[in-house]
């Protein structure tokens, strides 16, 4: 335990002395910020169902810009050589980076609470569709970051972790449309994979447990491969 | 001496490329042994299954008898490595970065403060401690590196080309650092420069295309020394008989002649007190010119000779 405490620390410190993280931050608070702000002046409507979805499809395109360097970077500078050959297990090293890396997401979607109180200033928001959301956007994070975990685990360029972690999440998130030209029952297997599919019930307050159990064998997934990935040697 | 290393049998492959054909070696406690090749003759590869982040193809591994493989994670606490290039974390400070990789092995406060003490101490790294390591010289680097495989006291020392990259002097100081660790732990380093190997070593092994050639013990001066003697033609018979006097004991090697007429010999004694006497009895004979020879040229003509059987073959 004060093994995978001592990865973690490190992890969350390499993290946060990174200026990729707070660009990330800034970014993301900046635009959810406009929209919330926007939003509420022109519809007067008490509720972040559009931040949701705008957070959402921004984790899509900023997690790789933090998982990218987890393992690739490690690779290339030869320091994964000092963790691999330390009395350290690989799922130990895997899920030290995964916990570091949500605590960056966790801080910066944590944030954005400040609208909810907002909100709740102003108005007498419906809270139920607010929690969802919230966990929505925390299970989204975590299977992003476990599926670009996994990636960066299996190159030596933080460039290709990044474009195929963007790939694969886009890919994931749009591949409803594709499910609308197929055929049934297949379409409603691919529908079934579909992170926006997935994702929707969350942002509008209507949770199901097949959806929290889909992002749930996600992230077990990723960082099952993950390990597999650093084994494989 | 207990082996602190076993290795037998050991392959690996990749695909269809055989990196590592059938290596069978020991490292005995206190001892400096070298792994010397050429570039791709599978010195890191043999160091990286020893350590643990390659699996072994095939063969075993033992390390304080343990097998790398069944029993790696109480294997690896026992091995401190210092990887090709010094890798660390460029953005943490020497201190904290020495006091991560004393945690990473498990070391309880008190144990890693007194350990980080001691090697700040053994390796001069005091003034540097608050640096970060990234703004550090290569030479420094280095000595970080070898600090944080030293922090655990493991069985065994394992240094992959620990002398790339460095200035004359800091490969003078680092030759020196390891001659010292070795009174302490077994030390296993890699080199494709033979001069280091036979200043560093006590013995070493010599691989080619991934298979173990030949292990050489090194001759260190207080063993032994030697001598290549030119002389002129008439005067071979008294050189005979000196040799035959005053270094009796002494192997000698009649070496071909060169085009000027002069006769050279090679000398190694085993008692190097004679030697006074020996280099008086020679120049009353007529000797042209006695020039010593270190233990090196032994390794130098064995790893020679045994890389262009290879090649031959």
């Amino acid at each position: 335990m004060k093994t995978f405490l001592a990865l973690t620390a490190k992890e969350a410190h390499a993290l946060f002395v990174s200026p990729v993280a707070y660009a990330v931050i800034a970014v993301f608070l900046v635009l959810n910020g406009y929209t919330f702000a926007v939003t509420l002046f022109l519809t007067r409507q008490a509720t972040l169902s559009h931040i949701f979805f705008q957070a959402a499809m921004q984790l899509v395109l900023l997690v790789p810009l933090v998982t990218m360097r987890q393992f690739a970077e490690e690779r290339r500078t030869g320091t994964l050589e000092l963790l691999l050959t330390a009395p350290v297990h690989e799922g130990g090293i895997v899920i030290a980076k995964f916990v570091a890396s949500m605590a960056v997401l966790l801080t910066m979607i944590a944030l954005t609470l400040v609208y909810a109180l907002i909100l709740a200033t102003v108005s007498n928001p419906d809270w139920g569709p607010v929690y969802g959301g919230y966990l929505g956007l925390a299970l989204l994070a975590g299977a992003l970051v476990a599926i670009g975990l996994a990636i960066s685990a299996l190159t030596t360029s933080q460039v290709v972790a990044a474009v195929v972690s963007l790939g694969i999440f886009g890919l994931l998130w749009a591949i409803d449309a594709w499910a609308a030209l197929l055929p049934s029952p297949v379409d409603n297997w691919v529908l079934g994979l579909s992170l926006l599919a997935r994702f929707t019930p969350f942002a509008v307050g209507s949770m199901y447990a097949s959806d929290f159990g889909f992002f749930l064998i996600l992230i077990l997934l990723g960082l099952f491969l993950a390990v597999r990935a650093l084994a494989r040697r | 001496m207990a082996a602190v290393v076993s290795i037998e049998g050991l392959s690996k492959r990749y695909g269809r490329r055989l990196a590592v054909d059938g290596v069978s070696l020991e490292v005995n406690d206190r001892e400096v042994v070298g792994l010397l090749g050429p570039n791709g003759s599978g010195k890191t590869t043999i160091l990286r299954i020893l350590t643990g982040y390659l699996r072994p193809s095939a063969g075993a591994v033992r390390v304080d008898g343990l097998d790398i493989v069944t029993e790696g994670h109480l294997a690896r606490g026992r091995i401190g490595y210092v990887p090709e290039n010094a890798p660390l974390y460029a953005h943490m400070r020497v201190n904290e970065f020495l006091a991560f990789m004393g945690r990473l092995r498990g070391l309880e406060p008190p144990v890693l403060h007194r350990r980080l003490e001691s090697v700040r101490e053994r390796l001069s790294l005091g003034p540097v401690g608050e640096v970060v390591i990234g703004k550090l010289s290569r030479g420094y680097r280095q000595r970080v590196s070898i600090a944080q495989a030293m922090l655990h006291q493991p069985k065994l020392l394992v240094l992959d080309e620990p002398t790339n990259g460095l200035d004359p002097r800091q490969v003078i100081e680092l030759r020196g650092l390891l001659r010292i660790l070795a009174q302490d732990y077994a030390v296993l380093v890699t080199s494709h420069i033979l001069a280091e190997m036979e200043r560093i070593a006590d013995r070493v092994a010599i691989l080619l295309n991934g298979r173990l050639l030949a292990v050489h013990r090194i001759s260190r001066p207080g063993h032994a020394v030697s001598f290549r003697i030119r002389a002129p033609a008439d005067a071979a018979p008294g050189i005979a008989a000196a040799l035959s006097t005053a270094a009796a004991t002494a192997s000698t090697i009649r070496e071909p002649a060169d085009g000027n007429g002069m006769l050279s010999w090679r000398v190694t004694m085993t008692e190097p007190d004679g030697a006074e006497r020996l280099v008086a009895a020679l120049c009353a004979a007529g000797v042209a010119s006695i020039e010593p020879i270190g233990a090196a040229s032994d390794l130098e003509a064995l790893f020679l000779r045994l890389t262009a059987e290879e090649a031959v073959h």
